[in-house]
């Protein structure tokens, strides 16, 4: 066996996975070979490092998953995950939105002065409270085409009828300056507190206090009590959801709708 | 059902399921709900599991499986995995009697050797983490990925050696040290 030979063989042999036949001409290369002896020492370092690296169960998976496994055996409800696929909260992007959104839930609930009533977060809180008295309509043909020449393809309202939620309405608004194209749904077998979502989008930049991804990136959560919001941007268009409904069908819709890459 | 003779057979294998789902995921919180799907999903097929046969490649093509159908979609895998300021519970080896290759890699900076891996495209990221890690033999490595055992030779041939590239400087200190 050459070297070469040997070292297309390196990794099976360190593994212990060379076939029977080859092992004995294996041993004896290296009996006279340093480099390649070397280099098995090597290939067998690299081993050990990779072992060491793996990572334990955290004492709090082990638990939740015994309780899920326990539950599950028992035919009880399972009970829900900490945390659900890829929702990464960004506490300090959070903690801005809160503030910005407690302020203008605040003005719009208590009738005092929104901090930045220019802002476009300021004027879709303000936008989604509404609608929440007074719900949508539907547009006339020239507002349907108004927003189509503006967002284009984004301005269609989706479908989420796959998520359980009926579309009520939509409508095209004026937020802050931006003409944005608004959608109302309800999931009408959830209780009425926890049964709406809304989707807004125009086209422009993220508002500042509502940092979320900017043309690709994860998304983050911002909650104001019982809502939840996500945020994001694709193609120069911004996208706002927001609603009372599970916070995780309410990520897997934003997924849906293209909030991640 | 069987609980009791489920969690005897599954439960030894959490750390290796929840090692290979944060390698697969990237992230720690993607990690815990794989596994823990992946058990119930063992659970509810525990009566096709042969017994006496390795219980670990049974639960780990189930997670394969799971990810590749539910979790994959375009994930993208950060560098850091531990958040600052957590212990690194892997830095607790056994001090047993360590032989020479343990010995050196207890200098080695562990968290070099995760960023690596996770820079590996994903077969031969799995790959490693089946054999190299979870301690599979190739055959059951290629069982739970549908591919040949070839296949899974060629790509840990390949990904070692990228990974010794990105390695070298810490494995030949160590090397030079210890030798």
């Amino acid at each position: 066996m050459t070297c070469d030979d040997f070292q297309l063989r390196i990794t099976a042999y360190s593994l212990g996975e060379l076939e029977e036949a080859e092992v004995p001409a294996a041993r004896d290369h290296l009996a006279a070979c340093d480099r390649c002896a070397s280099k098995v020492l090597l290939d067998r370092q690299l081993t050990a490092a990779l072992r060491a690296s793996a990572v334990p169960a955290p004492a709090a998976t082990r638990a939740a998953v015994l309780t899920a496994v326990r539950a599950e055996a028992a035919g009880q409800p399972l009970p829900r995950p900490a945390r659900r696929p890829n929702r990464r909260r960004h506490w300090a992007a959070l903690a801005a939105a809160l503030l910005a959104a407690a302020a203008v839930v605040a003005a719009a609930l208590l009738v005092v002065p929104a901090p930045d009533p220019g802002s476009p977060l300021a004027a879709a809180w303000s936008s989604y409270h509404d609608q929440g008295k007074d719900g949508l309509g539907t547009p006339t043909p020239a507002e349907a085409e108004r927003m189509f020449a503006v967002l284009g393809p984004d301005s269609r309202t989706p479908d989420l009828a796959a998520f359980g939620l009926e579309k009520t309405g939509w409508e095209a608004r004026d937020l802050a300056g931006h003409l944005a194209a608004v959608a109302e749904y309800r999931d009408p077998t959830a209780d009425p507190k926890h049964a709406r979502v809304t989707l807004m989008r125009w086209r422009g930049e993220l508002p500042r206090d509502a940092p979320g991804p900017d043309e690709g990136g994860e998304l983050a959560a911002y909650t104001w009590g019982r809502h939840t919001s996500y945020w994001w941007r694709a193609d120069g268009v911004v996208w706002c959801l927001v609603g009372t409904i599970d916070q995780d069908r309410l990520y897997e819709i934003a997924e849906h709708l293209g909030g991640e890459s | 059902m069987d609980l009791e003779g489920f969690e005897a057979a599954t439960v030894p294998h959490m750390n290796a399921l929840y090692d290979a789902a944060l390698r697969l995921s990237g992230d720690q919180a993607t990690a815990q709900d794989l596994t823990q799907e992946t058990y119930l999903r063992a659970l509810r097929s525990f009566n096709t599991f042969a017994p006496g046969t390795n219980c670990r490649a049974w639960l780990l093509r189930i997670q394969y499986n799971l990810f590749c159908t539910q979790y994959r979609r375009g994930r993208r895998m950060p560098l850091v995995w531990l958040d600052e300021g957590e212990a690194d519970p892997s830095l607790d080896l056994p001090s047993a009697e360590p032989g020479p290759e343990e010995e050196a890699v207890r200098r080695l900076d562990r968290e070099a050797v995760r960023r690596a891996i996770a820079q590996l495209p994903e077969d031969f990221r799995v790959t490693v983490t089946l054999v190299d890690i979870d301690g599979l033999t190739c055959a059951e490595a290629a069982t739970v990925m549908g591919v040949p055992r070839g296949t899974i030779l060629s790509r840990l041939h390949r990904a070692r050696r990228r990974l010794e590239a990105m390695l070298l400087p810490e494995l030949g200190r160590v090397q030079a040290d210890d030798l």
